[in-house]
């Protein structure tokens, strides 16, 4: 074994026991911490660990404002700092933090009363991955003035890269919307599920509601369903479904960047 | 395929054509947004659209009110003109 081999293998041992150290509240300090004077290492270590776990569950407070609404300040630094401690950061960016979060929800017993928690935090998640999604120049109307009739049907559209659909058999934007301050809180009387669309067509990341044919349309699209086979199931979603509607809120909208007509299936 | 009689080439031309009358027709009712700029010391702490600088994980997360390195998106063309109590909102980011 080379000495520069043994020192990394040293190292990486030596960063393992510091890191979880880090996040385990009642273990020891890592071997190897010591003082010249005053305090002693374990209480120093502590402020150290503490900071760790401030950061962490203020960044998921950041991350998702709703949910901390939703279940209070107690239960969900309770839940954010168990997250935590369990799923440590493997970015040094903040704003990625969180993306298994709405799944510890899911199965966190303490939240069962709450079903609809966990969407709400899957909704949460997607409009900080919106917001830091690329930028794209949305499709015009006018790019599709072109296409002949035949075609139409093999179109395939290429949807916003901020753009994601989370489907909840709760009403997910309502409720998210009445703890983001966009709606009024008020008791909810239909609890049918909702479909979320996000999405970023220029600088701000909008959160919309579309009806059950809409979202199946816009789902059999970003799926890369051909135009006329994302009609077909939308209408099967949904009688009251309307194309023209439809395609012209995916334009005015900002809802797709490219458009081509392509026989094969993709792969 | 049963769907492909239910929804014929005709049928989407049919609808495209509606759609570009609908989407030109919300241009025309003034449905374009308008552009936004990145302003920077003008927002309020936790108030700010994105964040740059330690201690900060973006958005919604700034500790202090009108940082200089923290912006804000504004209306485009307003930003020099938001008076706060450390002087107008910048295009660029303001040492403090």
């Amino acid at each position: 074994m080379t000495p520069h081999v043994f020192q990394n293998h040293w190292q990486s041992h030596w960063q393992n026991h510091w890191a979880q150290a880090l996040l385990d509240p009642a273990g020891a300090p890592p071997p190897g911490v010591a003082r010249q004077a005053g305090t002693a290492p374990d209480r120093r270590f502590a402020v150290y660990r503490n900071n760790v776990m401030v950061s962490l569950t203020g960044a998921l407070a950041a991350r998702f404002p709703a949910v901390k609404r939703i279940v209070g300040d107690e239960f969900f630094d309770s839940a954010a700092r168990a997250f935590a401690s369990k799923n440590p950061p493997r970015s040094p960016l903040m704003m990625t933090y969180g993306e298994e979060f709405p799944d510890f929800i899911a199965r966190l017993d303490a939240a069962s009363a709450v079903p609809y928690l966990a969407d709400v935090a899957r909704l949460e998640a997607a409009r900080t991955r919106a917001y830091h999604a690329d930028d794209a120049a949305p499709l015009t109307a006018a790019d599709l003035a072109g296409v002949s009739q035949e075609t139409l049907f093999d179109l395939r559209f290429v949807l916003h890269p901020s753009l994601e659909l989370v489907a909840s058999r709760f009403p997910v934007v309502t409720i998210w919307a009445m703890n983001a301050g966009d709606l009024e809180l008020a008791e909810i009387t239909d609890w049918s599920g909702e479909t979320a669309l996000i999405v970023r067509p220029a600088l701000d990341v909008e959160v919309r509601r579309p009806p059950p044919g809409a979202a199946a349309f816009l789902a059999s699209l970003a799926a890369g369903d051909r135009l006329g086979d994302a009609a077909a199931a939308a209408l099967a979603q949904s009688a009251d479904f309307d194309l023209a509607v439809n395609l012209a809120a995916l334009f005015s909208g900002g809802l797709a960047i490219d458009a081509a007509a392509a026989k094969d299936d993709p792969q | 395929m049963t769907t492909k009689t239910e929804i014929t080439a005709a049928t989407l031309a049919g609808a495209l054509a509606t759609a570009l009358t609908l989407v030109s027709a919300s241009a025309e009712m003034g449905g374009e947004k308008a552009d936004k700029e990145k302003c920077y010391g003008v927002s309020l702490k936790g108030q700010n659209d994105c964040a740059a600088g330690a201690g900060t994980s973006c958005a919604g997360s700034s500790k202090v009110d009108y940082d200089g390195s923290i912006w804000k998106y504004v209306p485009k063309g307003t930003c020099t003109t938001i008076k706060t109590p450390n002087g107008v909102g910048s295009l660029k980011a303001v040492k403090s």
